[in-house]
């Protein structure tokens, strides 16, 4: 399984290397830089809410799947945006909530109601290369949806390629130092950003130690009230052969999100 | 009540059969645990619990929330034949259905919204406070002792019919409450497997002197004894901050004390409770990797008992000044650290006092969260400082399908029969559960 498994690595390894070699030339004349299409992710528009629902499948090496049933909330209040989660379904996780307050320029407040304690926690945001509620997204991850960390990444474009028969460029984002490497868990990014629509169609994550670690796919893209809008992403875990299923549907940006949503007391309450 | 009922005649008319069901949701928790005293070699209990909640969608985001809970238990041995409830207001008390069953209704609760005014109507549990597994704040429901604190809090926290108001206050929020329920801690019978017996807790009696129980003299005026309370609280600065008052009886009796000399001395021991002013405080931050968080309580008129049988009425009044503070680490990937320092300072302190001026217990939990969360291993640890004895937790659980979570742990008390754990240093325990949500 081991030697399977670094085979995987070099395989996984050899082919992005040998595809950014290719390009680099190319890349560094006429492609745009990196940061420019980094922040072409970032200004792609969002809504100013949205509301959605969200299947989580998660399914181990062995076949073994769960589901989770969500319903999630996101508003921006300027550059301050603001995510809620409630969990619907299955009884045992039915109620968790949480709650993040993700500020351009400091820490994030993060807070989680688990209802076995009848307590919101407030949760450490610097946790945010953990694992989010048992899935293959990071907190992270979830936290920046289909954009990126612009400020934690030196970004570099390498190439152009085709992802889901779409035409997209290769960035590379390292971390800008290895305490942020430590707290995302990743040492390099490769991002695959649709150049029509500005949206990441697939990334590639490699661990703090230089092993391939996971790909995320960004699938079924389609306009939702003049929004591009993924509806499937998927995560394979290359290490644990886990891998993760979020399906969105109902995505609504035009109905209002109320600011009472983004709250301790609805995290409480639930929906 | 009326509110509830009328709300839901009045959208029931509007709405047809059919329609109505798809705003009711049934879900339930059946849950299996078998406890086996480990030092004792004898079973503790074979329980089965069987948690149904109701969850109706009323128009106006109106919701109302029915749980209700059967338990059954092979060996009846932590709450033997058939308890008293004594402590229990007529409305809140189990049906008992022999001596090995009960059933309850654990909550029964109507939400709307009132302008800006959030109520929440019906029997409930109020959770106040940060800290984890010791209670400062956390009093506004009381506690069922049957297995000591070894249930988890959500099922020991009695609920009580509470009228519970939440109005915001720019960014802050107020809430009210007003509880008429004359419910206090469910303490476990003289016979039963978890009974107090530390001199912490239980009068001193002499050898051969008599013993006359008074019933417990508990308060029945409706409104002049209802507790209540209300929280300030508000996320500022990066810092959740709350401020506490509640007005209440405290849940345990003041066991009274009167000693008759003559050729047959005997004591008699009145239990009753007593009011208490609680002011306090709660805060909470995330910095860097650590989450710190404290509670903070001033309570007034709290009685506490003395060592002597030549006190006048056994017992000692005095304020007591307490507060937690709790310190959490995540900064290794799936790992979790939490430590709690928990202070008690009497500011009326009298020699006597069976106990010390300044009553110290430690917390420490290790959490690890194994194949995506799906496996998880902690330990905590319970340390009282003053009577060197304490509690070790350890507990392993598995998520084995979406709905059905094993478990199995051991309870392991330690230190002198004298202190608050250590007199259950012969109730050491395996537990193993299983838990089906539906």
């Amino acid at each position: 399984m081991k030697l399977k498994q670094n085979l995987f690595n070099q395989f996984f390894v050899i082919s992005v290397s040998a595809f950014i070699l290719t390009n680099t030339a190319l890349a560094e004349t006429i492609l745009p830089s990196g940061l420019e299409i980094a922040q072409q992710v970032n200004a792609r528009n969002e809504g100013a809410s949205v509301s959605r629902n969200l299947i989580m499948e998660m399914v181990d090496r062995r076949g073994k799947k769960r589901v989770r049933e969500t319903r999630g909330f996101r508003k921006y209040y300027g550059e301050e945006k603001r995510t809620m989660i409630f969990y619907l379904q299955p009884k045992n996780v039915r109620k968790t909530a949480f709650l993040t307050y993700d500020y351009p320029q400091a820490d994030d407040d993060q807070w989680l109601y688990l209802p076995a304690m009848r307590k919101v926690r407030r949760i450490s945001s610097s946790d945010r290369g953990d694992y989010f509620l048992g899935t293959d997204f990071t907190y992270e991850d979830i936290k920046k949806e289909s954009k990126v960390g612009i400020e934690d990444y030196h970004w570099k474009t390498v190439g152009e390629e085709a992802i889901d028969g779409h035409h997209s460029y290769v960035v590379e984002a390292t971390p800008i130092n290895d305490d942020v490497a430590q707290e995302l868990g990743y040492s390099t990014v490769i991002y695959h950003v649709d150049s029509d629509i500005w949206m990441v169609r697939q990334s590639d994550h490699w661990d703090i130690r230089d092993n391939a670690l996971k790909t995320i796919n960004f699938r079924d893209i389609r306009l939702v009230q003049d929004i591009w809008s993924a509806h499937i992403l998927e995560v394979n875990n290359h290490k644990t052969g886990h891998h993760t299923r979020f399906l969105f549907s109902d995505i609504d940006y035009s109905t209002e999100v109320t600011d009472g949503i983004f709250t301790q007391q609805s995290l409480r309450r639930g929906l | 009540m009326i509110f509830c009922s009328l709300s839901f005649s009045a959208w029931a008319n509007e709405t047809g059969t059919e329609t109505i069901a798809s705003y009711i949701e049934y879900s339930a928790v059946l849950e299996t645990q078998w406890a086996y005293g480990v030092t004792k070699k004898s079973n503790q209990k074979l329980q089965f619990i069987y948690e149904p909640e109701i969850n109706v969608e009323l128009p106006n985001n109106h919701k109302l929330t029915v749980i209700g809970r059967l338990r059954g238990d092979i060996y009846d041995k932590l709450e033997p034949g058939s308890p008293s409830q004594a402590e229990i207001s007529p409305m809140s008390r189990r049906g008992l259905i022999g001596n090995h069953t009960d059933m309850a209704l654990r909550e029964f609760y109507y939400e709307a919204t009132v302008g800006e005014t959030y109520l929440t109507l019906g029997k409930q549990q109020i959770v106040w406070g940060q800290a984890d597994g010791l209670k400062l704040l956390d009093v506004v429901n009381p506690q069922d002792f049957r297995e000591f604190i070894l249930d988890d809090f959500s099922r020991s926290r009695i609920p009580l019919w509470t009228v519970n108001t939440e109005i915001p206050i720019n960014d802050a929020m107020l809430q009210l409450i007003w509880m008429p329920d004359q419910t206090y801690h469910a303490l476990p019978e003289s016979n039963s497997l978890y009974a107090f017996h530390s001199p912490l807790l239980v009068p001193n009696v002499p050898p051969g002197v008599n013993v006359n129980l008074q019933p417990i003299d508990k308060p029945n005026n409706f409104f002049a004894d209802a507790d209540y309370g209300a929280r300030l609280s508000q996320f500022v600065g990066g810092w959740d901050v709350t401020l506490n008052y509640l007005y209440h009886y405290n849940d345990n009796p003041v066991l009274f004390r009167h000693l008759t000399s003559g050729s047959e001395p005997a004591v008699t021991i009145t239990p009753r409770y007593e009011r208490s002013h609680l002011i306090g405080g709660t805060f909470s931050n995330a910095l860097g990797d650590f989450v710190l968080r404290g509670e903070v309580g001033y309570s007034t008129d709290r009685y506490f008992m003395v060592k002597g049988i030549d006190d006048r009425n056994g017992v000692n009044k005095s304020d007591e000044f307490a507060y937690v503070f709790g310190l959490d680490w995540s900064g290794m990937t799936d790992t979790f650290f939490s430590a709690q320092l928990f202070q008690s300072n009497l500011i009326n302190h009298h020699p006597e006092l069976v106990r010390d001026k300044v009553d110290t217990t430690l917390t420490f939990l290790a959490r690890r969260n194994f194949i995506n969360d799906t496996l998880v291993a902690e330990v905590l640890l319970i340390h009282s400082t003053n009577n060197s004895d304490g509690l070790i937790r350890p507990k392993v659980s598995y998520e084995w399908h979406d709905n059905i979570k094993v478990w199995m742990g051991m309870d392991i008390f330690y230190g002198n029969q004298t202190g608050l754990f250590g007199q259950f240093a012969k109730n050491d325990r395996l537990v193993v559960g299983v838990i089906w949500g539906m």
